[in-house]
């Protein structure tokens, strides 16, 4: 019994392990970076990876151990004890500073994604607006203005054009949603009633999905988008030619 | 999974089982089962070389010819990016693992068959198999397994709008309730008349959702997915409309003829045919909105002679007009109009800005002028007054659409600069995790 439990405690640790070391050659790990501050997220996340991973370690292999070494009949009558006050000092400090430094390493991060002071001093690109069960993009028209009646709807499909900083407007018709492109690591919740402007920049062109990242209602697994990242001199003419479906007098309907 | 006959034949036919095996029978007949879907060709047909399984074939090829060619070139250059991978698995001759299609059955086993084949040379196969990728149309086979997958859970095996996610009739889960296609009526056309759906309608909806209600953009099928699932949400009507007209003709003369179902079916497929001539279209250009159009336009909305829009939609354009509404028994307000499918409906809150339509000009254009088909939305484009006069003329229709238009608009400009029209909460702002 005592080496069944041992070896179960240590298939788990090397069945962690391998998990990770073994990801990426099973589209397990995280799809390629293609945004500006990508690269922040990504460092942040291995610094708290490689920390989590050596704790998990420490306290799996610990505990395999303490299973061998401990897990026989018992013979002897267990000693009392009131704890270690040194080692208890140790296991609080060192997580604490621990979490000190992940605090100082990521306000600069945070600050870049988040802060608005810090955003691009650009106009709004669009109005993203989730509701159940979609992505609607609205773009200003001629005016320059959001909610005119020249605005340019697009579903589904959020257009901009590739290395420029793009800011956008985040709503919610009904409930709260999340906006998610993993390839660009960024997400944002979208709260009913609230304008939440956002920006990123992405660096290579594509299609990258967008989904929603919170539980929105019974459709939620089926409300994706697309981002489709294009040229600059692409993005003008799709806009050029947005605009003038927007002014279509149904000809093109006819057969 | 198989179909059914809908609740309105079990409950007219009650008395006559024989009649409901005879029309089950009729219209497995002639549009196939959910498993192998297809359209019966009929001998006239197949003396024609006409078949109206093939939408995408010219009708010179065998085919309806129902996809013009720039959409036909959409279809290839979506192919181009959905079959990428086994375009270049293709190109290396590998063809391990090629034929797995999880929503396309009748792909696979052509993929299947065509690499199987030992008869062939590996240039041919190669080929052949390029071909068919870039080419790709869904047969009726395909778009079943699609439409079981994505449409289903809310329309229902037949098409009824009664799937599993759109409730019961006691209690519906959805509001507005999932298209019933079996009365061959769809609301959000370009066609007058009542007219029945092109395909390429139905294709818009697919493409744009229908914002406001639960039916989302479709965009992230290929073009070819997409036509395809139109050609079996019409065979799926086509089918309710002939089965509808089956039970009317036994009502009629009690007794149903081996002919009928074939000249029922023959008789529904010219109408879905004839809409193509009932498509509304303004010759010239859109006029740009003027204050001077604004106020014109508030005036017909209000007008009870002109547009009379106000009766329903209210004087604020907020869907609360006086005639939306009655009182049921209790003295409760309750809406005054069912639509075609029996469904309480009431007039649309314009000043949301949701046009489940479409909102471009264009778009609400058609629903004022041809009205919305299967619901209480009159068409007044065509509306003449005691001396033959247009009650609407062109400039009063445009008036009015800008009008409706201009309700939903909100007052937020565009800033410049990062931040605009918010107070942010704390420099951090924005919220989330």
């Amino acid at each position: 019994m005592r080496i069944l439990l041992t070896l179960l405690f240590l298939a788990l640790l090397v069945l962690g392990v391998w998990t990770f070391m073994d990801a990426h050659n099973h589209a397990w790990w995280l799809p390629p970076n293609v945004s500006s501050y990508g690269g922040d997220i990504d460092r942040l996340f291995y610094l708290i990876l490689w920390m989590v991973g050596f704790f998990f370690v420490l306290t799996e292999g610990l505990l395999v151990w303490c299973v061998f070494n401990f897990g026989r009949k018992r013979t002897t009558k267990a000693d009392f004890t009131h704890g270690h006050h040194k080692l208890e000092l140790v296991w609080t400090a060192v997580p604490g500073l621990l979490l000190l430094v992940i605090t100082f390493t990521q306000m600069q991060t945070w600050a870049k994604v988040k802060f608005k002071s810090n955003f691009p001093d650009v106009k709004p690109t669009c109005e993203v607006w989730a509701s159940q069960f979609d992505w609607r993009m609205r773009y200003p028209g001629e005016d320059g203005k959001f909610g005119t009646v020249d605005d340019i709807e697009n579903p589904f499909e959020f257009v901009v054009p590739v290395n420029e900083p793009i800011l956008f407007n985040l709503r919610s018709r009904d409930v709260i949603h999340s906006f998610f492109v993993p390839y660009l690591r960024l997400k944002q919740d979208a709260m009913p009633g609230m304008v939440i402007p956002v920006w990123f920049q992405v660096e290579k062109e594509g299609s990258y999905d967008l989904v929603c990242a919170e539980l929105c209602g019974w459709g939620h697994y089926k409300m994706a988008g697309r981002l489709k990242v294009v040229s600059r001199a692409a993005y003008d003419a799709w806009l050029k030619k947005s605009k003038e479906e927007m002014n279509s007098n149904g000809s093109e309907d006819k057969s | 999974m198989h179909y059914t006959l809908s609740t309105a034949t079990k409950t007219s036919l009650a008395s006559a089982p024989e009649v409901q095996d005879q029309i089950l029978g009729s219209l497995e007949m002639l549009f196939g089962t959910p498993q192998n879907p297809s359209y019966l060709r009929t001998k006239d047909w197949a003396d024609a070389e006409f078949d109206p399984n093939h939408a995408e074939l010219a009708a010179d090829a065998g085919g309806t010819g129902e996809l013009a060619e720039s959409e036909m070139n959409g279809v290839k250059a979506d192919n181009l990016v959905r079959f990428r991978s086994q375009l270049e698995q293709v190109a290396r001759r590998d063809y391990a693992g090629l034929a797995e299609f999880k929503s396309a059955p009748h792909l696979s086993d052509r993929v299947a068959a065509i690499v199987a084949d030992k008869e062939l040379a590996e240039d041919k196969r190669q080929a052949d198999l390029k071909a068919l990728f870039e080419n790709y149309y869904p047969s009726l086979r395909d778009s079943t397994e699609l439409y079981r997958q994505q449409c289903l859970h809310c329309h229902g095996v037949e098409g009824g709008g009664d799937g599993p996610t759109a409730g019961s009739v006691e209690h519906p889960f959805l509001d507005p309730r999932p298209r019933d296609y079996r009365l061959g009526k769809f609301k959000f056309t370009a066609v007058k008349d009542k007219a029945r759906p092109r395909r390429q309608d139905l294709y818009r909806v697919l493409d744009q959702g229908v914002y406001g209600t639960a039916m989302p953009s479709f965009r992230r099928f290929s073009a070819a997915e997409r036509w395809g699932l139109v050609d079996y949400v019409r065979m799926l009507a086509i089918r309710g409309e002939v089965e509808h007209d089956l039970v009317i003709t036994f009502q009629d003369d009690e007794h149903l003829t081996a002919e009928a179902p074939l000249a029922a079916f023959q008789d529904v497929w010219t109408k879905w045919q004839a809409a193509k001539e009932k498509v509304v279209v303004f010759e010239g250009e859109v006029p740009a909105p003027t204050p001077a159009m604004l106020k014109r336009g508030d005036e017909l909305f209000h007008d009870a002679k002109k547009g009379n829009c106000a009766s329903c939609h209210g004087d604020m354009g907020l869907g609360d007009g006086p005639a939306a509404y009655k009182l049921d028994d209790q003295g409760h307000r309750v809406p005054a109009y069912t639509d075609d499918w029996g469904n309480p409906i009431l007039p649309r809150n314009l000043v949301q800005g949701l046009y489940r339509g479409g909102r471009r000009p264009i778009d609400v254009y058609r629903r004022i002028y041809a009205g919305i088909n299967g619901g209480p939305m009159p068409g007044i484009g065509e509306s003449k007054d005691a001396d033959g006069k247009l009650v609407l003329p062109p400039e009063d229709m445009w008036a009015l659409v800008h009008y409706v238009r201009s309700l939903s608009e909100r007052d937020e400009a565009v800033a410049g600069g990062p931040i605009h029209g918010m107070t942010p909460p704390g420099e951090g702002g924005g919220g989330g995790n």
